[in-house]
């Protein structure tokens, strides 16, 4: 891919951005969704058959969550060891099995609108957050030089798609795992 | 793989395969009458401005606080999810000409001196009169920007200028005027909104800017996403929608060497489409294929980096050398045109060096830990080792550092007549500290075609009714080469006379 990226534009492809040009340039990415799974309103958060199409995703060892919350996985997923829920699912279903429902964060859960991130601040509040992380290395991702600690939730931490490093799209070391 | 560095492009890249793979899928977009022309008056307005500001950098933010100024109700939108684009990024320094500052620094400077620096950089292609306006208005921009609350401490020299003029915010970034103005916006009754972008304006039967079709709820950078919703402006549409150096396939169409090889230092957003719907609406662009790359950029970190706060900060205090040579190339205070195009001549990138006498003096710590952690700067014990790790011939290399240091000496360079500043200090105080150079896509210097009054330019060369722009949406105010540092008072100066005018608006409808 390196060698067509880096090839001069031949004829056929100024001829594209011709054609082009008489648009507004659209970039054609498909819109995440959330695997294969339907996601239903009315699912409890750990009834996981609900929306995954009457299969459970967690192992066959699993013991039943049926009853359990966020609290009680902690017993086996201790946070910060390497079996730390962080990353395994989406964040969502901590928000869900924390006892939140979908109509907590989106108010209308039928026809989900994007979530403000003023929504999420009444809740977590950002100089609590930023002060949770103020020693992280190399610098605390919760207050950026740039945009202070009130920078969008969303632009790291997806609920229903798999998060991502903002900041290290210009900051190549800011390894951050983002949860 | 590995030139292609923003999230944005790299999805756009894993999901078609090349850049001209995504080219045919934009074009397969079903894309209905958004694909050409203005939008006609809708049904409906689902929301209703006096003055609808479009982009919240340096620029979008001044229109809004002086639109508020004047009475107007104002709704201020950004396409992306967080303020500022490119000017929360930015590195902070603002020029200005005869500034208190300058003065008790014994730095002696006129906007004569500065509009003359802009033009002949500028290769005399700037529209005289916006140039002068921004020099002549520099220093009330510099004073507007404190009394909302932004703090500069320092005066930097940028390559291309006579004097140091380049006013610095103590966050070395311009987030530090940007939060002050979302601050100042916000207080003054300022409504913002991010996720909203623009995909046409909306103009009436009599031709004159009525208010923007959006998709709200957008997520950059698909198209698809959003919901649309009509904005009325009674009075004006400000466009501060900034550049589109980010946007490969519209800054090739201009200038076809830029291809995606190379990277940009922008924020993912600089596409430039807000600047296209208006060509579209009637406006007139200008100066489109002046493009500017930034010299100071290194291929060891991404964007706009650390290593350009380092460079602009040494260049007349160190040395810049061809590392296949050993040698001095070019003239290291040079504009940024001069810069770019001779490294990129070079084939391969420069290095540049300063000792830690030049360094400490002039390197501001924080940029300086930044760049050494992220490793694109790197420090030496002696001049030998730093040749050996950049694949150096080591004889020619430090004869060469010990001529610059003679020149330094006498304050005068001979070989290249780079400017050497009154407190540059030999480079032989170890460590040396030194980074490659290789250009990147900094600054799109055309855009709209705008008048004194910041009033969009139709192809009929009318103003257009109801319609401004301003920041780096608004073409011609550098011409060919914009110096460092010319683009945080363009901003503020071209965006209050919007605002200001915009706001005074007689509304319509």
């Amino acid at each position: 891919m390196t060698a067509r990226i880096r090839s001069q534009p031949g004829p056929a492809r100024v001829a594209l951005s011709l054609a082009l040009a008489a648009l507004v340039f659209a970039v054609a990415a498909p819109a995440q969704n959330a695997g294969r799974a339907k996601l239903s309103s009315a699912a409890k958060a750990t009834d996981c058959k609900a929306c995954h199409a009457g299969k459970t995703p967690l192992p066959q060892q699993h013991p039943n969550i049926a009853g359990k919350s966020l609290g009680d996985c902690a017993a086996c997923h201790a946070p910060g060891t390497d079996r730390a829920l962080r990353g395994r699912m989406p964040l969502f279903h901590a928000h869900l099995l924390a006892g939140l429902t979908c109509a907590s964060c989106h108010a209308d859960a039928k026809k989900p609108k994007l979530v403000e991130a003023d929504r999420c601040m009444g809740c977590h509040d950002p100089e609590k957050v930023a002060a949770k992380t103020a020693a992280m290395k190399p610098t605390n991702p919760h207050n950026s030089r740039h945009y202070g600690v009130k920078a969008d939730c969303n632009l790291c931490h997806h609920q229903h798609e798999k998060s991502e490093n903002y900041c290290a799209q210009c900051h190549n070391n800011f390894d951050f795992k983002v949860p | 793989m590995k030139d292609v560095q923003d999230p944005a492009r790299r999805k756009f890249l894993t999901t078609t395969g090349a850049a001209a793979g995504a080219a045919v899928s934009a074009l397969a977009l079903p894309r209905g009458a958004e694909a050409s022309g203005p939008a006609p008056l809708p049904n409906k307005w689902d929301a209703t401005a006096d003055v609808l500001v479009v982009g919240t950098g340096f620029a979008g933010l001044a229109a809004a606080i002086e639109a508020r100024n004047a009475s107007a109700e104002v709704l201020v939108i950004d396409k992306m999810p967080v303020p500022g684009g490119n000017s929360a990024i930015n590195g902070g320094d603002f020029c200005a000409a005869g500034t208190p500052m300058q003065k008790s620094l014994g730095i002696d400077d006129s906007p004569e001196l500065m509009a003359k620096d802009m033009l002949r950089a500028g290769l005399y292609l700037n529209y005289p009169e916006l140039a002068r306006t921004v020099a002549e208005q520099s220093a009330a921009a510099l004073e507007w920007a404190q009394k909302i609350g932004a703090q500069f401490d320092r005066v930097n020299y940028q390559g291309g200028h006579s004097v140091k003029r380049a006013h610095q915010l103590v966050e070395r970034s311009g987030s530090g005027l940007v939060s002050k103005q979302l601050e100042k916006a916000r207080a003054l009754g300022a409504k913002i909104e991010f996720r909203t972008k623009v995909s046409r304006l909306v103009v009436t039967k009599d031709g004159r800017i009525a208010g923007v079709e959006t998709r709200r709820n957008y997520r950059f950078p698909n198209d698809s996403s959003g919901e649309v919703a009509f904005i009325k402006a009674r009075r004006g549409v400000v466009l501060a929608s900034g550049g589109f150096s980010q946007n490969i396939a519209l800054r090739q169409m201009f200038d076809p060497r830029l291809t995606a090889d190379f990277t940009s230092t922008n924020h993912p957003g600089a596409t430039g489409e807000a600047t296209v719907a208006a060509c579209m609406a009637g406006a007139l662009s200008t100066q489109m294929d002046w493009i500017q790359l930034g010299p100071w950029t290194s291929p060891d970190e991404k964007g706009f980096g650390y290593i350009p706060q380092f460079v602009e900060r040494v260049v007349g205090y160190g040395v810049m050398v061809d590392p296949a040579t050993g040698k001095r190339f070019f003239k290291e205070t040079g504009n940024r045109k001069e810069r770019a195009d001779a490294i990129i001549l070079l084939g391969h990138p420069a290095v540049i060096l300063a000792d830690t006498t030049n360094t400490m003096n002039m390197v501001d710590p924080g940029q300086l830990k930044g760049a050494l952690d992220n490793g694109s700067l790197r420090k030496f014990d002696t001049l030998e080792d730093l040749a050996k790790a950049y694949d150096m011939p080591v004889g020619p290399f430090v004869e060469q550092v010990k001529r610059w240091n003679g020149f330094v000496e006498k304050k005068k360079d001979p070989e290249l007549d780079c400017m050497i500043f009154k407190d540059a200090a030999p480079n032989v105080k170890p460590p040396y500290y030194a980074a490659r150079l290789w250009p990147r896509v900094h600054f799109t210097m055309g855009g709209l075609a705008i008048n004194k009054d910041a009033r969009v330019v139709g192809l009929d060369l009318k103003p257009m009714a109801g319609l401004y722009a301003a920041g780096e949406a608004a073409g011609g105010i550098h011409g060919a080469v914009r110096l460092g540092g010319c683009s945080m008072p363009a901003c503020v100066i071209f965006g209050r006379i919007a605002g200001q005018n915009a706001g005074k608006e007689k509304p319509w409808g």
